[in-house]
């Protein structure tokens, strides 16, 4: 986690999820880029945020996206916020006493189905070899996690529409990563919402 | 027994090679946590009142926030049995200072004391980050943080102890307004300035925050409000200006009254008690 340093924040909104990152990516403290997402999407309503270890963000990305496939090819529907936890979980499992070291968090909105015709927004996150907690307002992860944990502590309240969110979201990571020295260099956003992604990258301290 | 490489329990006759070492720790923590906002004419000192060792809870009602003078309070945090001991000191330094000087000592002068003091112990130093807040002598309210060794500084606000790192960046964004803009021909923001119901607002949500998610921080808490002399207390004592829980008493004046030509009283001291989590 300390090698490349970068941090992940996902939020719980009204019918809306959030999730984002920072931007750096670095050797211990020399930073390397400022263009290092650690966000990516699986669809257009579930991404997933993998902070820690560069080469096992790119081994875990690319392997997450084959069994993603394989599973949309095979059942013909997309994977939900929850069966794709279980997914990533299990795949961390496998590497129980050689982990990668990454702490996961996913965010997404189920799509309503017959069954559950109102499902609530879905936040996510895991410990190196896939221990699951699923929290009702935010998950936090990476070298910034305790700032994280004290400023979304302070700002975050329930229910918040998208806009709200966004500003939220945006200001716990921001204020947290400027006091982490592995964290910041550049922040992204995603608000996911029924119908839309709203993606904004920040302007942030670039020190 | 020849079965037996070694006969069963040969290990106990066997003579002790190696000496077993035995090394004394000098230090310890104990966790909790402080923090102190200054406004314009008034100061907040704040701190927990869980007092731990490792996963073991002490007591739940350790004073970690002190009154030094009438304008000047002080908070400790780190290795409690040196906090005690410093503030003992210092408290004995201000009483030798009042004899000599027929005068309290001056917040500015009590901070630069303090590093003196912290300083005089470099190569075996007081495990204790300190907190200095009050009134200054424009009347303007001040707080000076220290490191161990004396390093001070004095600034708008901080967060010391086992929270700094949930409740520091909280305050940067709250009080020094980092990472916001105000709207356009809105009037720009001054950190210092803001009122005592939102300061106080804002310790309890740092302090409620860090107990939620800091296994360190809960039990109690205690908030030390110094005001400039003559400052409107409405604010404060004023009716439902407390928050829920909140229990506050006016501490005693501590120095006889000898600045007190203008008629308008010394600065005043007042200490309000809230409970915090106890799990």
């Amino acid at each position: 986690m300390e090698l490349n340093g970068g941090s992940v924040v996902a939020m719980i909104g009204k019918d809306c999820v959030a999730i984002a990152s920072d931007l750096r990516l670095g050797n211990q403290a020399v930073g390397i880029a400022s263009n290092f997402d650690k966000v990516f999407p699986v669809n257009d309503k579930l991404y997933y945020g993998l902070p820690g270890l560069a080469t096992d963000v790119y081994t875990l990305r690319e392997h997450l996206r084959f069994r993603v496939n394989m599973y949309r090819m095979k059942e013909e529907r997309e994977i939900t916020p929850k069966t794709f936890t279980h997914l990533v979980s299990s795949t961390l499992y496998e590497k129980r006493f050689g982990p990668f070291f990454i702490e996961p968090v996913v965010a997404g909105l189920p799509t309503p189905t017959e069954l559950d015709p109102h499902p609530k927004p879905f936040i996510s996150t895991m410990d190196t070899i896939g221990c699951i907690t699923t929290p009702k307002d935010f998950a936090v992860a990476g070298t910034a996690a305790d700032k994280l944990y004290g400023v979304a502590e302070g700002l975050w309240e329930p229910d918040l529409e998208p806009e709200d969110l966004f500003e939220t979201v945006s200001q716990t990571l921001l204020n947290a990563v400027d006091r982490d020295a592995l964290s910041g260099w550049g922040a992204v956003v995603h608000i996911i919402t029924q119908d839309k992604v709203i993606t904004r990258t920040l302007r942030a301290r670039m020190d | 027994m020849a079965l037996y490489h070694n006969p069963p329990m040969a290990y106990a006759q066997e003579p002790n090679t190696a000496p077993i070492e035995h090394r004394f720790n000098p230090y310890s923590d104990n966790g909790g946590s402080i923090l102190a906002i200054a406004g314009k004419d008034f100061s907040v000192i704040a701190g927990d009142t869980r007092q731990s060792e490792g996963y073991n809870i002490q007591t739940r009602y350790a004073r970690k926030v002190w009154q030094l003078t009438d304008k000047a309070v002080l908070a400790t945090n780190g290795f409690s049995a040196d906090g005690n001991n410093f503030v003992k000191r210092v408290k004995q330094r201000l009483e030798w200072y009042e004899h000599a000087h027929h005068k309290p000592m001056g917040l500015k002068s009590i901070a630069r004391m303090i590093q003196t003091m912290l300083y005089g112990k470099r190569f075996f130093p007081y495990y204790v980050y300190n907190i200095l807040g009050g009134i200054e002598e424009d009347g303007s309210g001040a707080v000076y943080s220290f490191d161990p060794v004396g390093s001070y500084e004095r600034e708008a606000c901080r967060a010391a102890g086992a929270a700094q790192s949930l409740i520091q960046p909280f305050l940067d964004n709250q009080i020094y307004f980092k990472n916001q803009q105000p709207e356009s021909g809105a009037e720009p923001f001054i950190p210092g300035n803001l009122p005592l119901s939102t300061v106080l607002s804002l310790v309890v949500d740092s302090f409620t925050s860090a107990t939620e998610r800091h296994i360190e921080v809960g039990d109690g808490m205690e908030i030390y409000i110094v005001m400039k002399k003559g400052r409107s207390t409405d604010d404060l004592l004023g009716e439902g200006k407390l928050q829920k829980g909140m229990k506050v008493e006016e501490l005693i004046p501590l120095g006889e009254s000898s600045d007190d030509e203008d008629g308008q009283g010394g600065e005043r001291t007042f200490l309000v008690r809230q409970a915090l989590k106890r799990d």
